[in-house]
Parts: structure tokens; C-alpha cells; sequence
């Protein structure tokens, strides 16, 4: 665990299958090890989706998307909706982009 | 028994167990509050073998830790006795994994058993799971279940009645030895009596205190006494904490599995595009060429839409004639036609940009590519603060910075997100790269050539600068963190989906952008309004400030241009050529935003009037000057700060003029 944090901090990107060999592992051993890191806040998921809305007329009320805010995947950070506007992000935000985690402590 | 016996149902989320609850109670269930918490109490009974069995379905979660309301409803349950049995369900397609719940259980001194659900599932996936064999390693009943097939439940059944009987508890002295490596467990275990807390063995309070659990912390610190509690907290702030513990879990869990479970282990290996993407040696290239490739492409969707534009411009002629016509005020049919109506073909023709880059790079990201990307240029961005999804804007900024503002949205982090739009405005765009290769080739002939490529370095300079002046500002250190990335599988993209994203990008920035071009072009067209045709305040304004101009190498006309260059790139070589053939700077200016040509013997006039160090100050000053007012007003809308728009407008104006400044004097040297 202290080494698949340890590779985390240098600050390079990595992929799962790039991690399980590193690690000398396999892609759910890394997976489980992640989702622990997670829940224990040491590491969190990167919502692509996230701030909908700046505040655009096709979600109304928007400026509440303001510094630091984040909001959570396919939700309009402006009216508190589950949805945002379709010029924000496609429909149900930016599905293909690929799970990313980032370190946090 | 005589009384019923209540079974508690305890698993992660998606471990199956509300399809088990329902399977067992069926109607006989009702649903409430946990006293005091807004937590969801799922209750219910049946009757088996002439036996009444209470279940309570305890909430889902991830592991017995004080995370939430959730965790400590079910602990706090489990521990108080409530339960005669604890019947834990692990899903057994994923073991490994799902086992972590039953590691964290381990230690709580209440009776279980253990259902590997799911086991057709894992059966399908090629898994050979031998039950016997967890279950002599763990000490507690273990079956293989499915809880969606009938045929399980009898087999349920009678280990529940075995695990009543029996009242066996999880095995931990496999456990307990790999906590004991750990540093200070030894220490706290020792400081905490047996029955402390009633129903939590000392290991699992010990491994708590470790893993900085508050509940259990604050309930040793008033059972232990202050005095205690301190020498518990200065060993555990020595230890490694909660990466410890779980690494002991997951390492028990191994073992526990280690033999038990045959499966084939299919390796998840890249595919061979992945693995040049990934690569050290061919992913930049390899990126990098898909993106030139993209922003070439995106002319192909745009070029319609800025017909558009001219379609408007054309317009312009019979509105202004009908005015006429009608005896409207001549301000009036100029404000129609010169503001409103070349405004308009303006935007058309921006929106031309932000349809195609839009549509080109939302197909990249819906097939999957837009990931690749990323990755490839994380490390290259983490080394200015930022990630490699900011590497998206600057590429959109080649072909309009607009975009490229607008694209930062990706970006969560909002520091970054600033830092990010504050870098892709360095990046030259589409109307610059119009405009400077037509001037360096009127003043330096073939050395042109030296003049982009130095542009380019300069950018590169300039966002290395940018990211150092605004980086600490905006990027802190612990945010500078690595990145994990699952490369998610290329599909075919939803082009429903896409469509309606991207006409309404395309609505949302034609109204956005609207109310900002019409409000600034008519402020600058005013300004540089004459009734004789000839200057007006900007060209009063102009020779008025020619001596402090002239100090970064630009006499009054390339000023005022430069000024109009931040209007929008277009603007600039209309301006140039309005004052230097002595024509109507207004009109010139609307003419080259339209895309009009430059007066014809502009080339003539240029040369015998401007210098070449004062051409090259001009280039590198309307280079890296503010983009254009579009770009401005999406800055402003992404980063909701006037301060910072204000900021970064301030930054780039006086990093331009002192660019020019140098160019200037380094042309003195040369020429």
C-alpha cells in the first residue's frame, strides 16, 4: 500500500495496468488498493463533469459555480439540479475521459 | 430457541443484500428511521421450519470504519448483541476486494457466517471458489450462494441454523500477527483492557485507534482516562496508520483466499494503440499529430458557419440602402450597419471556430481518445502546476482562445482552471497567425521564417513566465500531486448525444458572446468615429500619446492598431491600413474584422512609412497582447472573477508592450 502511495506521489501520471506492473501485480489488486485510498480520503476521483454550469442561460440561476467549488459528476453546480444544460457538457458529462484519481494528502 | 433469533445482514453496496432481505421477508418488512439519523432501517421477518426470524438490513458500506452514519449505525448494532447472528455477504466475483469488510468485521465479538453471493456470476467468470476451505481458514460457516436463485435458500437455511448452534466467530489469529508488525499495535493493544468497549475485542479498538477512528477514540479517551489516551495517541501518531492496518487486511485476505480460489488470471495488458500512446518514445508524437490533425479537420465543420458570417455581411449593403431610403439618421444606418450587422457577421464567424473545434475534439473525447491525451500530457503540464486535461485549452487556443477559455470547464480545480485559460491566452490564435505571417513577410522577406519560429519560443517563454508569476498564486504545492488514469475502452461515439452537445455549446456562446461584441465594437467604433471620415478621438488620443508609444517602438498608428488587436487579431491590419492610406478608421477596422484585404499597395505604404524594428515591436505586441474581447468575456464566465480577468488582462497588456519593447531595441541592434 505505502509503495503504490509512494509511486503516486511523484507526481507522474499512471495508468492501473501501468501500477500493477510496477508493482509487480494485478489490475484488481491495484483497483481494491485504490478504492481503499479513497475511502480513506487519501486519494480522490477527478469528476470530469464537474462545474457544469458557469452560469450559462441554459441552466438557470448559474453563479454558484464559483472559486474552488466542486460539485459532483452530472450535477448542475448552479441550481442544484441533477442535470446541466446541453451546451455545459454532453449529456450526462464526459463519460469517456476515463476514471482518474488524484492524490490528495 | 423459543424467541425468534434476528439476523443481521451485513455487506459493501451492490454485495446483494437487499435481493436477499426481500428474498426472505417478502411482505413481511417495513422501513424506517435509525433512532436520531436520517439513515434508512430496512426490518423484517419470516418464518422457516416452523421458526420466526427477525433480519435487520443493515446499511451499506464500505467497512466498519467511522466514516459515516452508516458505519457506526452497523457497528454499533452489531457490538451491541442485537444480532444472534451476523450473516456478511461478500460478492464472490470479486473477492479479493469484497473481502475487506469481513477483514475490517474481524475482531467484533459477535457470532457470523459467511455467504460468498454471487457465485454464478463468478462460476461464469471461470472461478473455481472451494467454501470448505475459506471456511476452515476463517472458523465460521461459509457457503457459496446466489442470492437471485431460489434453489440456494435451502442450503442458506441450514448453515443459518449451524451458525445460531455453533455462535463461532472469525478467526483472527492470522490476523492478529500481521497487525503485530505493525509499529505501536503491540503498545495500544496492551493499554486497552479486554472488555473496554463491550462487543470490540482490544485488536479491532487497537487497529481503530490506528487508523484514527473518531468515535472509538473519544470512547477510549473517556474510558482509559486522559492519561491513558495520551501514550495511546504519541504511539499512534509514530505509526503508519490506516495504510498499515489495510495492507494487513488485504495481505490476510490473500491468504485466506490463497488456494481456496482457481480462476484463470487474465492479464489486462494494453492494447497495441495503447501501448503507443503510453509510450516514452512515440506518444507525444503520436498525440501531437492526432491534434494537428483534429484542429485541421475542424475547418471542415467550421467553414459553413462562417458563410454564415459572410451570408450576414451581405446583408449589411440593402439594410443600410432601406435605411436610406426611409430618411433614418446617418449615425443611425451606420450604428445598423458598421456595429450591429458587421458585429454580427463577427460572431458568426467566431462561432464558426467554436462549432468545429467543438465538434472535432467532442468526437475525440467520445471515442476515447481525449483520455490518451491526457495522460500523454500530464507529466509535461504537472511540471507548471497543472494536468494534462489543461493541455485540451491550449490546443482549442490555436484555433480560438475563446474556446480554448471555454474548455478549461473540464478543469475541477478552480486554481488550476484559471491558471490554465491565464497560460492558453500566450497561445497565438487562427486570426494571429493570419495576420503575422503577412506582416513578417512584407518586412523580412524570406527571414519570416526566423520571426514565427521566434513567436513560438517566445510562447513557450512566455508560459513558463505566466505559469511562475500566477502559478504560486493559484497552484498549491499539495495540489501538484501524480495522477492514476483507467484508460477507458475506444467505442463508437453517440452522435445523438454529441449533436446536442454541441449545438448547444454553439447556442450558449453565440448568446454569450452577442451582448460583449455588440457592447465593446460599438464603444471602439464610436471612439473612432469622424463625420469627415478622418480619425476622431482615438486619432486625437493616438498623437497625443505618440511619445510614451514611441518608447516601445510603436508610432501612434501601430499603437492604435495594437489597441484594435485587442478587440480582436482581425482588427489590427484594417486599422494599420486605414492609417496609413489615410481612410476612415471605423470603417477600416469593421471591414477587416468582416475579412476584407488590406488596402492594395499596403505593402508600399508600410515599408516607407514603419521601420523593421518597429514592424517587429508591432508583431510581438499584437501577438501577445489580450486575444479579443470574446476571449475576455469567456475568461470572465469561466473563472466568475472580475479580479482575475482584470489580473490576467493587466499581465498580458504590459507583457506585450514589453515584449514589443525589447523586439524593438533587439531590431535596433540588428537593422
Amino acid at each position: 500500500m505505502e509503495e503504490l502511495l509512494d509511486l503516486l506521489k511523484d507526481g507522474h501520471a499512471r495508468t492501473i495496468e501501468g501500477l500493477a506492473m510496477e508493482l509487480h501485480t494485478d489490475t484488481d489488486d491495484v483497483a481494491r488498493k485504490l478504492e481503499f485510498l479513497e475511502m480513506q480520503g487519501i486519494i480522490k476521483k477527478v469528476i470530469s463533469s464537474a462545474n457544469g454550469c458557469n452560469g450559462c442561460s441554459g441552466c438557470a440561476g448559474g453563479a454558484a459555480a464559483h472559486a474552488g467549488a466542486s460539485t459532483h459528476a452530472g450535477e448542475c453546480s448552479c441550481g442544484g439540479g441533477a442535470s446541466t444544460c446541453k451546451g455545459c457538457m454532453p449529456e450526462g458529462g464526459f463519460q469517456n475521459m476515463g476514471q482518474m484519481w488524484e492524490v490528495v494528502v | 430457541m423459543s424467541q425468534a433469533a434476528t439476523i443481521a445482514l451485513l455487506g459493501q453496496p451492490n454485495s446483494g443484500k437487499s435481493t436477499l432481505f426481500n428474498a426472505l421477508t417478502g411482505m413481511r418488512q417495513h422501513v424506517g428511521n435509525w433512532p436520531g439519523k436520517t439513515v434508512e432501517k430496512k426490518e423484517g421477518s419470516f418464518v422457516h421450519g416452523g421458526k420466526t426470524y427477525n433480519v435487520a438490513d443493515l446499511p451499506g458500506s464500505y467497512s466498519l470504519s467511522a466514516n459515516s452514519d452508516e458505519e457506526v449505525i452497523t457497528r454499533d448494532f452489531i457490538a451491541s448483541g442485537k444480532a444472534d447472528v451476523v450473516c456478511i455477504l461478500a460478492d464472490s466475483s470479486q473477492l479479493q476486494r469484497s473481502l475487506f469488510m469481513l477483514a475490517d468485521y474481524a475482531g467484533i465479538d459477535a457470532p457470523c457466517f459467511l455467504l460468498l453471493n454471487m457465485a454464478d456470476v463468478a462460476q461464469d467468470q471461470g472461478k473455481e471458489i472451494d467454501a470448505k476451505a475459506i471456511e476452515k481458514k476463517l472458523g465460521i460457516p461459509v457457503i457459496p450462494f446466489s442470492a437471485t436463485d431460489t434453489k440456494s435458500y435451502e442450503e442458506f437455511y441450514t448453515t443459518l441454523e449451524n451458525a445460531l448452534t455453533q455462535q463461532g466467530k472469525v478467526n483472527v489469529s492470522d490476523l492478529q500477527k500481521k497487525y503485530e508488525e505493525i509499529q505501536g499495535y503491540q503498545e495500544i493493544c496492551k493499554l486497552i483492557p479486554k472488555e473496554a468497549v463491550p462487543g470490540y475485542s482490544p485488536m479491532w479498538l487497537a487497529v481503530k485507534v490506528l487508523e484514527g477512528d473518531p468515535v472509538v477514540s473519544n470512547q477510549l479517551e473517556h474510558i482509559l482516562g486522559k492519561d491513558v489516551f495520551s501514550k495511546i495517541q504519541t504511539i499512534k501518531a509514530a505509526s503508519k496508520g490506516a495504510l498499515a492496518t489495510g495492507g494487513c487486511k488485504f495481505a490476510w485476505i490473500d491468504d485466506v483466499l490463497s488456494g481456496a480460489v482457481k480462476e484463470e488470471k487474465k492479464t489486462k495488458g494494453l492494447s497495441k494503440l495503447d501501448k503507443i500512446f503510453t509510450s516514452k518514445v512515440w506518444g507525444k508524437p503520436v498525440v501531437v499529430l492526432t491534434i494537428l490533425l483534429g484542429l485541421i479537420a475542424s475547418f471542415i465543420p467550421a467553414l459553413p458557419v462562417m458563410l454564415v458570417g459572410d451570408g450576414v455581411l451581405a446583408l449589411k449593403a440593402p439594410v443600410m440602402a432601406g435605411l436610406s431610403a426611409v430618411h433614418c439618421p446617418e449615425f443611425l444606418i451606420l450604428i445598423v450597419g458598421d456595429v450591429i450587422i458587421q458585429s454580427f457577421s463577427y460572431i458568426f464567424k467566431m462561432l464558426g471556430f467554436v462549432w468545429g473545434v467543438t465538434l472535432v475534439f467532442g468526437l475525440l473525447e467520445e471515442v476515447g481518445v481525449m483520455a490518451r491525451i491526457s495522460y500523454v500530457f500530464d507529466n509535461t503540464m504537472g511540471k507548471i502546476g497543472l494536468q494534462g486535461k489543461s493541455v485540451m485549452p491550449f490546443l482549442i487556443s490555436f484555433g480560438c482562445t475563446m474556446g480554448g477559455a471555454a474548455g478549461s470547464r473540464v478543469i475541477d480545480n478552480w486554481g488550476q482552471k484559471v491558471l490554465t485559460i491565464a497560460l492558453a491566452w500566450a497561445v497565438p490564435c487562427g486570426a494571429t497567425w493570419a495576420t503575422i505571417p503577412m506582416l513578417s513577410t512584407i518586412f523580412f522577406g524570406p527571414w519570416a521564417v526566423v520571426v514565427i519560429a521566434a513567436i513560438l519560443g517566445t510562447m513557450i517563454l512566455h508560459m513558463w513566465l505566466t505559469a511562475k508569476v500566477f502559478g504560486r498564486h493559484l497552484v498549491k504545492a499539495e495540489d501538484r500531486y501524480g495522477m492514476i488514469m483507467e484508460l477507458p475502452p475506444y467505442h463508437k461515439p453517440k452522435w445523438g448525444a454529441l449533436l446536442r452537445y454541441v449545438f448547444g455549446r454553439t447556442k450558449e456562446t453565440f448568446f454569450r458572446v452577442t451582448k460583449v461584441v455588440l457592447l465593446v465594437c460599438g464603444i471602439f467604433w464610436l471612439l473612432s468615429y469622424s463625420p469627415s471620415g478622418q480619425g476622431g478621438v482615438l486619432q486625437t488620443i493616438g498623437t497625443a500619446i505618440e511619445p510614451v508609444t514611441k518608447i516601445v517602438g510603436m508610432p501612434w498608428q501601430l499603437f492604435l492598431s495594437y489597441i484594435a488587436s485587442g478587440v480582436g487579431k482581425e482588427g489590427s491590419i484594417g486599422v494599420i491600413s486605414a492609417l496609413y492610406t489615410g481612410g476612415s478608421l471605423g470603417a477600416a477596422f469593421n471591414e477587416a474584422m468582416a475579412g476584407a484585404g488590406p488596402a492594395a499597395n499596403l505593402s508600399q505604404i508600410l515599408l516607407a512609412n514603419v521601420t523593421k524594428p518597429q514592424a517587429l515591436a508591432f508583431i510581438f505586441a499584437m501577438t501577445f497582447n489580450m486575444p479579443c474581447v470574446v476571449a475576455l468575456a469567456a475568461t470572465y464566465q469561466e473563472t466568475h472573477s472580475a479580479k482575475w480577468t482584470f489580473r490576467i488582462v493587466l499581465y498580458y497588456t504590459a507583457l506585450s508592450l514589453i515584449l514589443a519593447f525589447l523586439a524593438y531595441h533587439v531590431g535596433l541592434l540588428i537593422w
